[in-house]
């Protein structure tokens, strides 16, 4: 069953050195012969090299290949961010001809975000909701939703006795309102478990997600305590009229399959000074939202006055997003 | 200058053999392709076509990755008595051993490519090139320490072989310093990976400082169950010598890890099950279902009663030394440990969510394939391993360009009739 | 069955060729079933924001009057909003350009449609309009009436065009806020620190809220109940649809 050990096959006939002179098993001919065949099968199929058609493909492979190979967007310089953002503007043009505005905005500085949420204000009528998929361009196969609206008996505070699933004329009798979405917590567990580093805190409290650097190992799910983080299974579809053109890099810019997204404070307003989406549309005024920092701000009045609750206390993530009730 | 005929040989070596081996070859083979295909489909319509979803985020993947690291970890610490005591009777089931620790880190390895959402995007772990968030991911270390250790179980057998095969002896003083880190790092993979799930206070099923003990204990279980039975089988299928010593030592690690394993389980049930905190709310959707959600519930109490029962037999002296009763054994201990520290322990850290939503999981067909491709992996990294190694363990095979075979240490192989006869019960001394 | 050598050596490299296999693009960024670009560089028509959200510098179109008596945290003075009067405004709450979504109210009609000296001429009610009996039949107050209350309370016959408070001022209806003020002082600080009420702009910069009457029908305030938005797809039994 063993072969001889390797030794020269007697009777060769080519000079000594020359190639030919390379003892050429049958068997190993034909080996050589097959994987060359499907090398060339391969190379010849759908995976067509730098010979692109037309000026319009090479230049979309070239934007893949460049976006493919850039860095952290946190560690890159103010030059390579410029340059990531026109391809991703330039990517979205090419690829659904829409034009779309990134930002890079940087935190203004003196801000930390801070969030309020009313439960006896809240009535359950999920405007948030349906304000934050169009703002932030949410995968509308799927249905994502960042903001979770649960009804709860009253009389406990009990996430597991919650429903969020309640279709019927709210408020219903008897029952209470409470949202959760990302909280973008001062200490934040998501941000320690990254194995690659995709996603970080920016100075003014909101937790960010470079997408293009995450690799989707759902470990920052697996982390967070609110379940506020979202992973896109397939490819994320948003019909093009509806398309939000105001976008962040760190934000509602679009996001591709196998990627981590989540609530991200509207980023792209609340850098400016406007409201996140949710905080604008509630109708009965349940979201309060503002500068931390800044003593006579809303969200402080709220703070000092109200009997304020944060969920999960004991697990010191520090959430930046607070209950309270009238 | 060896090398080049070693490696020829020893692809000559994994590819050729008798019927039996082609068959379970071409067996494996074919379900390699299919889990490749089936890949395929994954990498197409990207991870929604498994049963995972935003509420169990790590599913079947992730259940054997966890389960397999015990397994690449305890082939590796059979090392020890071994190499550091010397012994005799272990040291040819080594080699063996650090093949099953180099095709359960491959399908660990391949586990975690195939979990992941952006696949071509994992060259950002790479310190360097990438960024590794590494001290303080679990998940960087993790990567770090599985990597390490398979160099480790690649780089010290390899220098046994190459020895063997070039007629010299492997010197100690070079391989001996070696052997004693890879078996802390064997301990170091297992509790990295048992961190990684203990330290996440989002989920009190594993946030429990009991999780690493539990992890190394049924490791110690189910590794070296598998090692006998691989032990055996090679025993039946090649001339290669495997003293009942071996198996014996082998069997009474395997017995005394199970019963460490089902205190530790006890442990954990009653701190889970006394008081019905929010804690246990995970562990009561495993073991008895909530809110009419119960699809768990059967696979965890098989589990259960078959490791007590299979601890129980082994736990009987004539029933362990008879090798009849010691492999089925072994197969039903292996089985149920993987079916709860696989299914019992990752699924169920999901459910429910830590909004307190119950969202089940079911596994689809693609994910099976897939899982099945790489178990198949695995095993043929594991044969094609052990079909290079006896030969040269052997003295079969040797280097061309070899001095005279060193006569020492050679193994003699064994007769065509065994000594030990696997029909007859041994005697209780 | 022996292959060549026994290697599986095509099998092998089948595997290969479909691991590397260039498979069609699963990773596209967001888009879809959309229509495809309108040949190369020209943006698809954008329809109108679907937040009715105030674009930066909308708020300089909004009138807004400072508000009296109370004063936001730490001491600053804020303003209020003021509707849009004019017929053609319909139900809807409009603040200069900008019309909002964001209402409590029913389809109650608008208050500052209703010019009470049509009808109302000075004490006496002299009737222009002969419907007399459609005079304030739409209006079945819930609000003050469980506590005793009348429509003299708030509306003085003698200045109908304005609300009476207890001191006997009279305020307009662009200050309601300190009519209600006087029973809702509870809600009037937290209106006027943030706590209570929406804010119209941003959380940056000049802080204009919006009045009582904006969210709350002042004669049944409580917000009416509605069927909420879609409830989010959980599939209990995991995957996805």
């Amino acid at each position: 069953m063993m072969d001889a050990p390797d030794r020269p096959s007697p009777g060769s006939v080519p000079a000594e050195g020359s190639l030919l002179a390379k003892p050429v098993d049958r068997r190993r001919a034909l080996t050589v012969l097959a994987g060359a065949a499907v090398a060339g099968v391969q190379a010849l199929s759908a995976c067509r090299p730098a010979s692109a058609v037309t000026d319009e493909e090479r230049e979309v492979k070239l934007l893949a290949w460049r976006e493919y190979i850039k860095g952290n967007y946190r560690y890159m310089t103010e030059a390579e961010r410029a340059e990531t953002i026109a391809r991703l503007e330039r990517q979205a043009m090419l690829q659904r001809g829409s034009a779309v505005t990134i930002q890079s905005t940087g935190a203004q500085p003196g801000v930390v975000f801070g969030y309020a949420f009313n439960i006896s204000k809240c009535k359950g009528f999920r405007s948030c909701v349906e304000a934050c998929i169009n703002e932030n361009n949410l995968d509308r196969n799927a249905d994502t939703q960042y903001i979770r609206i649960f009804e709860i008996e009253d009389g406990v505070v009990d996430l597991d006795h919650a429903d969020a699933s309640f279709q019927h004329e709210v408020p219903a009798e008897g029952h209470f309102y409470l949202g959760t979405q990302c909280f973008q917590c001062a200490d934040p567990p998501c941000v320690k478990v990254c194995p690659v580093g995709a996603t970080w805190q920016e100075p003014d409290g909101i937790t960010v997600i470079d997408y293009d650097w995450c690799i989707g190992c759902r470990y920052c799910m697996a982390a967070c305590p609110y379940w506020a983080r979202r992973f896109n299974w397939s490819a994320p579809e948003v019909p093009v009229p509806e398309l939000n053109t105001n976008q962040h890099y760190l934000g509602n810019r679009a996001r591709k399959t196998g990627v981590v997204e989540k609530c991200t404070f509207c980023i792209h307003r609340t850098r400016q000074g406007r409201l996140p989406a949710c905080a604008e549309a509630c109708p009965t005024g349940a979201r309060v939202f503002g500068n931390l920092l800044d003593p006579d701000s809303e969200i402080r009045w709220v703070l000092e006055h109200k009997r304020v609750f944060r969920l999960k206390e004991d697990l010191k993530t520090e959430p930046r997003f607070w209950y309270f009730s009238d | 200058m060896h090398l080049k005929p070693f490696l020829t040989s020893a692809l000559r070596s994994a590819t050729s053999g008798g019927a039996r081996y082609h068959v379970w070859m071409g067996l494996l083979t074919l379900v390699m392709l299919a889990g490749a295909w089936a890949y395929s489909i994954q990498l197409r319509f990207g991870l929604g076509v498994t049963g995972l979803s935003d509420h169990v985020s790590w599913g079947l993947y992730i259940s054997n990755f966890t389960f397999l690291v015990g397994l690449a970890a305890a082939a590796m610490m059979l090392v020890l008595p071994a190499y550091v005591f010397d012994d005799v009777d272990f040291g040819r089931a080594v080699l063996i051993a650090e093949g099953v620790a180099v095709a359960a880190l491959v399908m660990c390895l391949l586990f975690v490519i195939v979990d992941i959402g952006n696949p071509l995007a994992a060259w950002h772990l790479t310190p360097g090139i990438g960024y590794l968030n590494w001290p303080r991911s679990l998940l960087a270390w993790d990567v770090l320490v599985l990597n390490g250790y398979l160099a480790l179980n690649l780089a010290i057998p390899f220098y046994i072989l190459y020895s063997h095969y070039r007629g010299a002896r492997p010197e100690r003083k070079k391989y001996l310093p070696w052997m004693y880190i890879a078996v802390m790092w064997a301990v170091s993979i297992h509790l990295v990976t048992a961190f990684l799930l203990a330290g996440l206070p989002a989920r009190p099923y594993w946030n429990t400082a009991l999780l690493g003990p539990r992890f190394l204990a049924s490791a110690f279980t189910a590794g070296p169950a598998f090692v006998i039975v691989l032990l055996w089988v090679i025993r039946r299928e090649t001339r290669f010598p495997v003293a009942e010593g071996a198996i014996r030592k082998l069997a009474v690690i395997t017995t005394v890890a199970a019963q460490i394993n089902l205190v530790m389980l006890l442990s954990e049930l009653f701190y889970k099950f006394y008081s019905p905190t929010h804690h246990g709310i995970n562990a009561r959707y495993l073991f008895f279902g909530l809110e009419g959600h119960h699809a768990l519930v059967p696979w965890i109490w098989t589990a259960i009663a078959l490791n007590v029962v299979a601890t129980a037999g082994l736990m009987i002296h004539p029933l362990r030394r008879n090798i009849r009763w010691l492999i089925p054994a072994c197969v039903v201990l292996f089985v149920s440990i993987w079916i709860e520290k696989g299914i019992g322990l990752v699924i169920p850290g999901f459910v429910p969510s830590p909004l307190g939503e119950i969202v089940e999981y079911v596994p689809t067909l693609v994910e099976l394939g897939v899982t099945a491709g790489v178990w198949a992996t695995g095993l043929f990294v594991l044969t094609a391993l052990v079909k290079v190694a006896i030969p040269i363990e052997l003295g079969e095979v040797r280097s061309p360009l070899a001095q005279e075979p060193q006569p020492a240490r050679v193994i003699r192989p064994r007769a065509a009739r065994p000594r030990y006869d696997d029909d007859r019960p041994v005697r209780i001394r | 069955m022996r292959t060549s050598g026994g290697r599986p050596v095509l099998p092998a490299s089948l595997a290969l060729w479909l691991l590397t296999a260039c498979v069609p693009s699963g990773q596209s960024e967001t888009g879809g079933p959309g229509p495809g670009p309108q040949g190369a560089g020209e943006p698809a028509a954008i329809v109108a924001p679907r937040n009715d959200s105030l674009e930066p510098g909308t708020l300089g179109s909004v009138r807004a009057i400072p508000v009296e008596g109370w004063t936001g945290p730490g001491g600053r003075p804020f303003e209020v909003a003021v509707r849009t009067r004019d017929r053609e405004s319909g139900h809807a709450r409009r603040f200069g350009t900008v019309t909002l979504r964001t209402t409590l109210r029913g389809p109650t009609p608008d208050l500052v449609q209703y010019p009470c000296t049509s009808c109302h001429l000075g004490r006496t009610v002299a009737m222009k309009d002969t419907r007399i009996g459609d005079a304030h039949q739409n209006i079945q107050p819930r609000h003050p009436s469980l506590l005793g209350a009348v429509c003299s309370t708030c509306h003085s016959p003698d200045a109908v065009d304005m609300l009476a408070l207890r001191t006997g001022d009279r305020v307009g209806l662009d200050q309601g806020y300190r009519l209600c003020a006087q029973c809702h002082f509870a809600q009037a600080e937290a209106w006027a620190n943030g706590g209570h009420g929406k804010r119209m702009d941003g959380w940056q910069g000049r802080r204009v809220v919006m009045g009582c009457s904006d969210c709350h029908d002042p004669h049944r305030p409580a917000p009416l109940p509605r069927i909420p938005f879609r409830a989010p797809t959980i599939l209990r039994n995991g995957g996805h649809e």
